[in-house]
């Protein structure tokens, strides 16, 4: 299997079209100028009323700390992560290497008929799809016009959260935004020493650095709604399928 | 304990042995209760209809009338009319000495249920009531003054009650003033499914402690011909049903 | 329930004529089938989503107060996200109103020959009318929200903040599909569906753009958090080359940590979920051509009426508003009647709050009426807007008949002489205790003829229309005539002596 070389942190590649300019661009400037006049202007004529209904007004607790959601948070991450996300139809399978990981991504394989596999740039889960094995066709570097055709798309997570049961993609550290999602499974793959237990955590670890993913996509479960008489129905635009491999290796990387 | 009844305008009016109980059953808890011929009403209409201005002639005349009381609280058996009180301040914006005045009186003006269980510390008053009773929770005393348990606790002392809960027991009933005249089909869709509920409940009586929401349920009532008997929380507590019987 | 009310007619009016709207739909009886079931299950939901967090309460306080330093500075949040946003990549497009909106769209799509649009749910955009703007220009946009899709292919409005097509049975809209896609009758809401995956997706793939609304705007970082549970925005974000986001000048946040306490809040109260199925947080365009994503990502940061909402404490907690739909849900009004009825785009407690301040109070005059102030939606919002309190406000201003936004052109708030007289002549004479107290005597004598079995009952006819608001009443209620002496008449009286306690009398017990 080809090594995959990143493409594209060359800023000089940034591919837009010009953004407005001459008469386009004054205008615009014009409408923000006037937008934010207006905002100033509304606030200014607000102040006199606004100590008096302030007064009026006071939170009656002073702010507190964000609610904890998981209150026996004895549970490992991933334990934690297993059971939220199952709860909201996911499935999930926690293994202990990687061997086990390709094994149990075989077994998904073949639970769900899968026969074209669309695959991220990452070259570990391309590594784990190939050890899988099975009698699929694998897809590397699948067009979007192609993924429409794939059975399901395997990628990995950057990070997880122990108390909903989510997956985190950043875009920034592979490709995979469309395999995640066009295809009708998704099976994704996680090691656990990158499942955070809470949503805070992980706001704050994706923007360390200050290096902010393009696209950051959370996922919890497979797709849903229940727009026709309030009746769950799974799987509408979105994967009717998810399921997540967490793979507990020894000494947690990262 | 001095208390100067705030009696309501609709009590006064319209339900009178609803301002007999509450005197009595505050007698009864060791209060002096004193009644202000002065008082008329709050404001409370005025103020729910947008007009603010004669809201506030309103509030400025109860402020007056009650802030010289001599007395150690303004109790009044409605809970809707507490809460305008509470709300006088909102009436007098900019204006720093009336403003003051008003939650001065507010802190001083107290729900009938509230006052017996969170000031006087009083939850029996030797009542008695023979039979199934349910208990609305009427909006404002709810949602604006908290008042939830406290009825509760005093029904379930009234010997012979058997307390039930309503489904949804604080849903609107659809009162809300003028709105249960303005848009009277929708006021009554909302209370039919009060009275679904109280039906349901299979009771004597159907209690609250606002006036207002017991002629709204209560009118329903006797127009669909039902027995069910609404009841003002004050007259429940003054009720001595056992006692009569011995006669 | 009343025989006389008038049989449903297949179009509702505007919110000028709310009270026929209202009527129409209480006749309904799949539309109260529908609303009830809604009631129900999003109380049980909500509930049980809320009892998974320690505590709730504070939550909100903390979303409240984001939302208020924001709101406090809008003008300094504002610059600060639109200059991170075009710092990664984004166009920036600065609009005072939806006309503008409007034009600025269909110019962006015709200069790039885009003719197939995607969309994916927005209020904003139903608020502007985007779609009807979109269609004259011949430019041909599908919505891909399953909701909103149903409701275009019926060619209706939504009737629900979040759940679009709550007011349609699950026959009606196999009705539909079977009208519109020639599909085989069915009954299964999978297959449905189904059947609606099929469609789009096709649409997904053929797409020049993809217009999204937006749920926050991140100023820290210039980025937009969308969520849904479908995987539509997400496609319609990612598949196609071009991105066109609207979003209201209100849904700035300050930070990207902020989001921890509305992600906590939004799903609950809206879906009882914990978590909707997919967050998707953009921060400008891809880094480079290699990259997935649209070419291009332009955010329309839109007014439309909102910045006046920031004139007064009161009115300015509207923009607090995260759009849940909670207050729908809670509503006792919107129970019985549903979204179509309030004539408005934004329904519901909400709705009739922002729809004066958006559209002029001289349109929706009586939208801020249609409430009991019963206060289940300032218990159930989960920014604490004070929602009966700005109701009264409202009320302040049209019977005052002060209109609403200056520099703006108005409809006037219709007059009210007859019931402004009544108000005033109410507090005058009630501020005679004699006066008061002689009218209740002359109202005893008066109502006399009307009294039977301790009751007043209909009242109709020539007495029901001098009377409106007594005929409105005993239509349905009986009236409870004035006693026969006044409680004050009876203190006078010594008839409320002070009691002596009898020694065994049960009195004063334990706390």
């Amino acid at each position: 299997m080809e090594s995959f070389i990143k493409q594209g942190s060359d800023p000089k590649e940034h591919v837009t079209r010009e953004p407005q300019t001459g008469h386009a661009a004054a205008q615009n400037n014009h409408a923000r100028q006037a937008m934010l006049r207006s905002i100033r202007e509304h606030l200014e004529a607000s102040a006199p009323f606004d100590k008096v209904h302030a007064e009026g007004h006071a939170p009656q607790n002073s702010v507190r700390a964000s609610g904890q959601i998981t209150r026996t948070a004895v549970e490992a991450p991933a334990e934690l992560f297993r059971q939220a996300l199952e709860a909201v139809n996911g499935k999930c399978t926690i293994v202990t290497n990687e061997t086990e990981a390709a094994t149990s991504l075989r077994q998904a394989i073949e639970l769900y008929q899968l026969k074209r596999i669309a695959v991220s740039d990452s070259p570990t889960i391309r590594h784990l799809l190939q050890q899988a094995g099975g009698n699929v066709t694998i897809l590397e570097d699948a067009e979007a016009k192609t993924l429409f055709d794939c059975d399901a798309g395997v990628t990995g997570a950057q990070w997880g959260i122990a108390e909903t049961g989510t997956l985190v993609l950043e875009s920034k550290d592979e490709r995979h935004r469309l395999v995640s999602l066009v295809p009708p499974v998704h099976i994704g793959i996680i090691p656990a020493g990158q499942i955070r237990r809470t949503m805070a955590e992980v706001l704050e670890a994706v923007s360390r650095e200050g290096d902010l993913s393009r696209a950051l996509t959370f996922i919890t479960g497979p797709s849903r709604t229940s727009d026709i008489e309030l009746t769950l129905a799974i799987g509408v635009h979105g994967p009717g399928k998810l399921h997540v491999i967490v793979i507990q290796e020894v000494e947690p990387t990262v | 304990m001095k208390v100067s009844l705030f009696v309501t305008c609709l009590v006064d009016q319209l339900w009178p042995s609803i301002g007999v109980s509450a005197a009595t059953v505050l007698q009864r808890a060791g209060c002096e209760v004193v009644f202000d011929e002065r008082q008329t009403c709050c404001g409370q209409p005025a103020f729910n209809t947008g007009y603010r201005d004669e809201a506030r002639a309103l509030a400025r005349r109860f402020i007056e009338i009650f802030e010289g009381a001599e007395a150690d609280a303004i109790v009044s058996p409605s809970g809707s009319c507490t809460a305008m009180v509470h709300h006088f301040r909102d009436l007098f914006g900019a204006d720093e000495a009336w403003r003051h005045r008003a939650e001065a009186i507010a802190a001083r003006t107290h729900e009938f249920g509230s006052f017996l269980v969170n000031v006087l510390g009083v939850d029996n008053l030797g009542a008695s009531f023979r039979g199934r009773v349910a208990w609305h929770d009427a909006c404002h005393g709810l949602r604006e003054l908290n008042v939830h348990s406290e009825p509760r606790r005093l029904i379930r002392n009234v010997r012979g009650v058997e307390l039930v809960e309503l489904d949804n027991a604080d849903s609107c009933c659809g009162f809300g003033g003028t709105f249960s005249v303005k848009y009277p089909e929708i006021s009554v869709a909302i209370l039919d499914n009060k009275i679904q509920a109280i039906e349901k409940a299979a009771v004597r009586a159907i209690v609250s402690s606002d006036a207002s929401c017991l002629m709204q349920i209560g009118g329903r009532l006797t127009r669909n011909g039902s027995a069910v008997k609404p009841m003002h929380l004050a007259e429940l507590l003054a009720a001595r049903e056992a006692e009569a019987e011995t006669f | 329930m009343n025989p006389e009310l008038p049989e449903p007619a297949k179009a509702y009016g505007p919110a000028e004529v709310f009270d026929q709207n209202a009527r129409r739909a209480l006749v309904d009886p799949q539309l109260r089938s529908a609303l009830r079931h809604l009631a129900v299950t999003f109380g049980q939901k909500r509930a049980q989503a809320i009892s998974s967090v320690d505590d709730w309460e504070g939550l909100r306080e903390r979303a409240r107060a984001i939302k208020d330093q924001t709101l406090a500075q809008l003008d300094k949040y504002l610059e600060q996200f639109a200059d991170n946003a075009a710092r990664a990549g984004a166009q920036i497009h600065w609009a005072h109103d939806g006309h503008d909106v409007c034009r600025l769209i269909v110019q962006l799509l015709q200069e790039r020959g885009a003719t197939r649009v995607v969309k994916s749910k927005s209020m904003a955009t139903e608020e502007i009318h985007l779609n009807a703007a979109l269609e004259a220009a011949g430019i041909d946009t599908v919505e891909t929200d399953l909701g909103e899709w149903i409701i275009q292919l019926a060619r209706e409005t939504p009737s629900h903040i979040v759940v679009p097509a709550i007011h349609k049975s699950k026959r009606q809209i196999a009705e539909l599909f079977v009208a519109k896609l020639g599909i085989a009758p069915t009954d299964d809401v999978d297959k449905l569906t189904g059947a609606a995956r099929r469609v789009l997706r096709q649409r997904f793939a053929e797409a020049d753009a993809g217009i999204s609304g937006v749920n926050f705007g991140v100023a820290e970082t210039g980025s937009v958090l969308i969520l849904e549970n479908e995987g539509n925005i997400r496609l319609t974000t990612s598949l196609p080359k071009i991105h066109i986001a609207l979003m209201g000048i209100e849904k700035v946040i300050p930070r990207l940590a902020d989001l921890d306490v509305f992600l906590k809040l939004l799903p609950r109260s809206g879906t009882g979920q914990r978590l909707t199925a997919y967050q998707s947080v953009i921060t400008g365009t891809r880094k480079s051509a290699a990259d997935e994503g649209p070419e291009e990502v332009h955010i329309i940061l839109m007014d439309n009426g909102r910045s006046r909402m920031l004139r007064n404490p009161v009115t300015r907690q509207s923009l607090a508003c995260i759009r849940c739909g909670a207050c729908l849900n809670a509503c006792p009004v919107y129970q019985q009647i549903g979204g179509h009825a309030y004539g408005s785009v934004y329904p519901g407690p909400i709705g009739a709050v922002i729809t004066p301040q958006l559209i002029g109070i001289g349109k929706a005059s009586q939208l801020p009426y249609a409430s009991s102030l019963c206060g289940a939606c300032r218990e159930v919002c989960p920014v604490k807007i004070d929602i009966p309190e700005l109701l009264l406000h409202l009320r302040a201003q049209i019977a005052e008949g002060t209109a609403l936004g200056q520099g703006q052109v108005e409809v006037p708030v219709k007059r009210k002489p007859l019931e402004s007289f009544v108000f005033r002549l109410y507090a005058w004479a009630w501020s005679r205790p004699t006066l008061y107290e002689w009218g209740g005597r002359v109202l005893r004598l008066l109502q006399r003829p009307a009294v039977r079995d301790g009751r007043i009952g209909k009242i109709g006819g020539v007495m029901g229309k001098l009377m409106p608001p007594l005929g409105a009443w005993t239509a349905w209620r009986d009236a409870r005539p004035l006693a026969p002496r006044s409680f004050r008449e009876l203190w006078r009286e010594g008839k409320v002596p002070p009691v002596s306690q009898p020694a065994d009398s049960p009195r004063i017990a334990t706390r």
